[in-house]
C-alpha cells in the first residue's frame, strides 16, 4: 500500500469517525460538572473502612488489588519479553567495560558532574523511598516511588561511567528484585486465603489514619510493586546500555574512565 | 468550554494516529504511539475531575471533603506505568527490526524466513548473528 493510499483511508476514516466522536463528547457529562458515582462512594467509605488518606493507593492494593495484580504480571511480561529478546540475540557475556565508537572521542567528565551526581543520587534514592513508603498517607506510592528509585541509579551512570555503574548494579539482583516483588504482590493475595479470608482480603490491622504504618496489607504490596518496578526499570536501563556495547571485539581499548 | 478537555483528547489521539499511518521510521512510530496514549490520559482525567474538588488524598483535608474521582488517577498511572514498559518493549522490537533489515523504515520491513541473511546490517550486528542462522 503506498503512503498515499493509506493517508487517503486514513482520512476517509477519519471523516467517517468524527460525527461518531462529536456525538460521543456531546454525550458526555460537562467538564468538571460530576464525577462519576463510584469514585464518590470510594472517596466518602474508604477513609473509614481502610484507614488510608490516599484514595489512590488504596483503589490500587485494596478495592481494585486484583486488577493491580494483573498490571504487575504485565510489567513483569514486559520486562521480561525486552531482556530475552535482546540477551537472546546478544548473549550472555558480560564485561565491565565500555566500549567507544571509533572515531567519537571520549570527553572525560568534569568534576563538577561528579560531585553533582554523588550529591544529587542519595537524594533522590531518598526521596525514592520516602514516596514508596508514605503510599498510605502522602500522594505517591510503589508504581512512583519505584521510577524515582530505578532513575536515581541512572546517575551512578552519569556519574561514576560505565564501569563504575556496571560495579554498583547486579543483573542477578535486578531479577531477584523484579521476580521476588510480582512474587511478594501475589502472596499478599494467597496467605489471606490460609486464614479462611478472601483473596487479598486485609486481614493486617489497618493502623491509624494518617499514621505511616497505615493500611494493613496494602503497605506489603505496595513494597511488593516498588520492589518490582525498581528491579524491571533497572534491568531495562541495564539491558539497553548493555546493547550500546560491542562485546564481541574485547581488544577494542575504549575503557570509558576518565 | 465544557468539551474542551474531550476535544483535546480527540485531537491527540488523531494526530497520533496520523503520524503512525505516515512514519518513516520505526522510533518516530513509537513516539507516536505514545501521543495516542497520552489522549487516553487526557480523557481520563478529565472525566474524572470536578470544579472545586481537592485531590483525593485527605490527609491535609478531613475525609468528606468533595474530591475529583480518584478512580480516573488510579486508571492513569496504571496506564502510565504500562505504556512505559511498552515502550521500552518496542523500542527493543526497533533494535532487532533493524539489526535483521538494516533499516527504521516500516516501509521496507519484509517478512523473514529461515536462512535469510541479514539485510544491509552494519556495525556489530552482522557478527552476532551466526546463532540464528545455524538454527
Amino acid at each position: 500500500m503506498s503512503p498515499r493510499i493509506r493517508v487517503a483511508l486514513l482520512a476517509l476514516s477519519g471523516l467517517i469517525l468524527l460525527p461518531c466522536a462529536a456525538s460521543v463528547i456531546a454525550g458526555l457529562p460537562a467538564f468538571g460538572s460530576k464525577i462519576a458515582l463510584y469514585g464518590e462512594r470510594i472517596n466518602a467509605i474508604t477513609p473509614e473502612a481502610r484507614h488510608v488518606a490516599n484514595m489512590v493507593s488504596a483503589i490500587n492494593f485494596d478495592l481494585r488489588g486484583l486488577d493491580t495484580l494483573g498490571e504487575e504480571f504485565m510489567l513483569l511480561a514486559a520486562i521480561t519479553g525486552t531482556v530475552v529478546l535482546l540477551r537472546g540475540h546478544r548473549g550472555e557475556g558480560i564485561t565491565g567495560r565500555a566500549m567507544r565508537r571509533p572515531g567519537r572521542a571520549v570527553i572525560p567528565r568534569s568534576e563538577a558532574t561528579v560531585l553533582a551526581c554523588r550529591i544529587a543520587g542519595p537524594l533522590t534514592c531518598l526521596f525514592g523511598l520516602y514516596v514508596v513508603l508514605h503510599a498510605t498517607v502522602t500522594p505517591g506510592g510503589g508504581f512512583q516511588g519505584g521510577v524515582i528509585l530505578a532513575s536515581g541509579t541512572l546517575l551512578i551512570y552519569l556519574g561514576e561511567g560505565y564501569s563504575g555503574w556496571r560495579d554498583a548494579i547486579h543483573s542477578h539482583w535486578l531479577d531477584a528484585l523484579e521476580g521476588g516483588g510480582a512474587l511478594l504482590f501475589a502472596l499478599c493475595g494467597l496467605v489471606p486465603m490460609l486464614t479462611g479470608a478472601a483473596f487479598m482480603q486485609n486481614i493486617l490491622p489497618l493502623g491509624t489514619l494518617r499514621d505511616l504504618f497505615s493500611g494493613g496489607l496494602m503497605l506489603v504490596e505496595n513494597l511488593g510493586v516498588a520492589m518490582a518496578v525498581t528491579g524491571g526499570f533497572t534491568q531495562l536501563f541495564l539491558e539497553f546500555m548493555e546493547e550500546t556495547r560491542e562485546a564481541e571485539e574485547p581488544d577494542e581499548p575504549g575503557e570509558e574512565s576518565a | 468550554m465544557s468539551v474542551l478537555p474531550y476535544a483535546v483528547a480527540a485531537w491527540l489521539f488523531g494526530i497520533g494516529l496520523y503520524g503512525i499511518a505516515t512514519s518513516r521510521n520505526f522510533i518516530h512510530l513509537v513516539g507516536c504511539l505514545g501521543v495516542c496514549q497520552s489522549a487516553t490520559y487526557v480523557l481520563l482525567l478529565g472525566l474524572g475531575y470536578r470544579w472545586g474538588s481537592i485531590a483525593p488524598i485527605f490527609y491535609d483535608h478531613p475525609p468528606g471533603t468533595p474530591a475529583v474521582d480518584p478512580v480516573m488517577q488510579a486508571l492513569v498511572l496504571t496506564d502510565i506505568v504500562v505504556g512505559a514498559t511498552l515502550t521500552a518493549l518496542l523500542l527493543v522490537l526497533t533494535v532487532q527490526a533493524y539489526k535483521r533489515g538494516g533499516s527504521l523504515d516500516p516501509e521496507k520491513l519484509r517478512p523473514m524466513r529461515a536462512g535469510d541473511k541479514p539485510g544491509q546490517s552494519r556495525g556489530s550486528s552482522q557478527v552476532s548473528d551466526g546463532g540464528r542462522q545455524a538454527s
